[in-house]
């Protein structure tokens, strides 16, 4: 597991990668280790807009369904179709098992008060 | 102003499941592992080799006097008058209305455990009601109710590979107590008694013994790599007893539902002649004498949704009753549950359709999930065949 040089999380336990105008999005493998294992994902529909900090995804594990909240506003450009027939990818690999890719509304407005992600690790652990 | 939060309760083995680094939860006013690997992982060892839990927050009861069997027979539905020593019974304790105070198991102890005339092993967390409304009970009897909840510990050992672990520690198979029958015994050198019973399914046992045992036998049992024992969470042990169909008390078991609603009738006999608390309801209803307000059904969503405790059930469009038990099923690769039907929001059709079960077996109802409803079958209980060994 390799993590994206430049990500940001939420205090909710997403992490957020900026690509020019669009951004990549996932749950940190803190939080997947916390689910523990995951047996189903709802994504979005392509299309779907969001405003930061709005439920866009479902994740369930075992023994509960859990939100996950956008880090910043945008609209669904693709999301990760793999995760859907294999959500336990997740557990394998948080970084490269993406959720879903937006176009950002303002990424540089709403990424204020995101943390870097050695200033998550400070918070979580 | 906030409620003052109780502290959690820590078995004799807290310590042993930090250093297997356990994930904890708060059950029932006790601080329990919930996982140690992972919840499927642990689930399929207890189906395919053992798994070992640490159920030491369930509560134990001695009872003994003179009246012992005409009490447990003025609080409990069951006939204990047939049981043999060394003998177990899955009971109910209901209240006057039929509603259950808890769900419990009798060991009839006289001659196997010293001075006492039974042993009963009830729910974590109604071991203070339970206390409390036996001890009510009991005014009017020559018996004595004691609670020997914080003495001892408990060990569940299930799954396969179990007899052959017990047989390690000294027990040869042909001498280990018989399905739902235990012993006092020693396991290597350590006193316990040892039950033939559990909560998965599975062939195994349970093994009560005193506080200051519980990290030598914990260890022991686990040290048995050749059986590849495995500890078992709690997240485990809830999806290995839905899968067998067995109730939870505080979602299929409550002091408003009666054994009959619940789906426990078979537990019920017809013909026990003493009176017990909520006998002429139970045993109405047993006796298809009064109609049953609500019912326990199991369920199989049939996409890939997954049914959660407290979400909604609907019968042909209407809102018919909540999930109580709901999870992925590791063993049947299907999402499963249990959930309380509500009959007084459906029509006299529709009941008598769900009250006979060659018509309500393989029903389709929907689940509000997210705010959208999906399919789920009634099925017959257990969802995975038990592997008790009799």
């Amino acid at each position: 597991m390799t993590m994206p040089d430049g990500i940001l999380c939420s205090k909710t336990h997403e992490w957020i990668l900026e690509e020019g105008n669009n951004a990549v999005i996932g749950l940190t493998p803190y939080a997947v280790e916390q689910l523990g294992d995951i047996v189903f994902i709802e994504l979005p529909e392509i299309g779907s807009d969001f405003s930061k900090e709005e439920a866009f995804a479902t994740i369930e594990s075992v023994k509960a369904a859990s939100e996950i909240y956008m880090p910043v506003g945008g609209k669904v450009v693709e999301v990760n179709d793999k995760l859907t027939n294999s959500p336990e990818l997740l557990n394998e690999d948080a970084f490269d098992n993406w959720l879903v890719k937006i176009e950002c509304n303002d990424f540089s407005q709403d990424s204020q008060g995101l943390l870097e992600y050695s200033d998550y690790l400070d918070e979580v652990e | 102003m906030e409620a003052i939060e109780e502290e959690t309760k820590k078995t004799p083995l807290y310590s042993e499941h930090l250093k297997l680094g356990a994930k904890m939860t708060p059950f029932g006013g006790w601080d329990m592992p919930v996982q140690y690997e992972g919840i499927i992982k642990e689930h399929n060892a207890t189906r395919n080799y053992a798994g070992l839990f640490d159920v030491s927050h369930m509560g134990e009861f001695y009872i003994k006097g003179k009246d012992s069997l005409e009490f447990l027979q003025s609080v409990l539905p069951q006939n204990l008058e047939n049981l043999t020593r060394g003998q177990a019974i899955y009971c109910q304790l209901p209240n006057q209305k039929g509603g259950l105070v808890d769900d419990l198991i009798v060991y009839f102890a006289k001659g196997i455990i010293e001075d006492i005339d039974y042993l009963i092993v009830v729910n974590a967390s109604r071991i203070k009601e339970d206390f409390d409304f036996m001890t009510s009970q009991a005014q009017n009897f020559d018996v004595e109710v004691i609670n020997k909840s914080d003495d001892f510990s408990m060990l569940a050992l299930q799954g396969p590979n179990s007899k052959y672990i017990i047989e390690k520690m000294g027990i040869e198979q042909n001498i280990q107590p018989k399905f739902f029958h235990f012993i006092n015994t020693k396991l290597d050198n350590t006193p316990v008694f040892l039950t033939r019973s559990g909560y998965t399914g599975e062939d195994g046992f349970e093994i009560i013994f005193e506080n200051k045992y519980a990290s030598d036998l914990w260890n022991k049992i686990l040290s048995y790599k050749e059986y590849k024992v495995s500890p078992v969470g709690l997240g485990a042990r809830d999806t290995l007893r839905l899968e067998a169909g067995l109730p939870l008390y505080g979602h299929e078991l409550n002091e408003e539902t009666t054994p009959l609603e619940s789906s426990l009738g078979y537990f019920i006999p017809k013909d026990k002649i003493h009176n017990y608390n909520g006998k002429e309801v139970i045993l109405a209803q047993k006796l298809h004498q009064m109609p049953l307000r609500r019912k326990l059904f199991a369920f199989i969503m049939q996409d890939r949704q997954i049914a959660r405790n407290g979400y909604e059930v609907y019968i042909e469009g209407k809102k018919a009753g909540v999930v109580t038990s709901g999870a992925p099923s590791p063993t049947l690769g299907k999402n499963i549950g249990f959930c309380m039907v509500d009959f007084n929001n459906l029509d006299g059709g529709t009941i008598q359709k769900l009250n006979n079960p060659q018509e309500s077996i393989g029903m389709i109802i929907q689940i509000m999930v997210r705010n959208k409803l999906y399919n789920a079958e009634i099925v017959k209980k257990p969802f995975v065949h038990k592997n008790y060994i009799k």
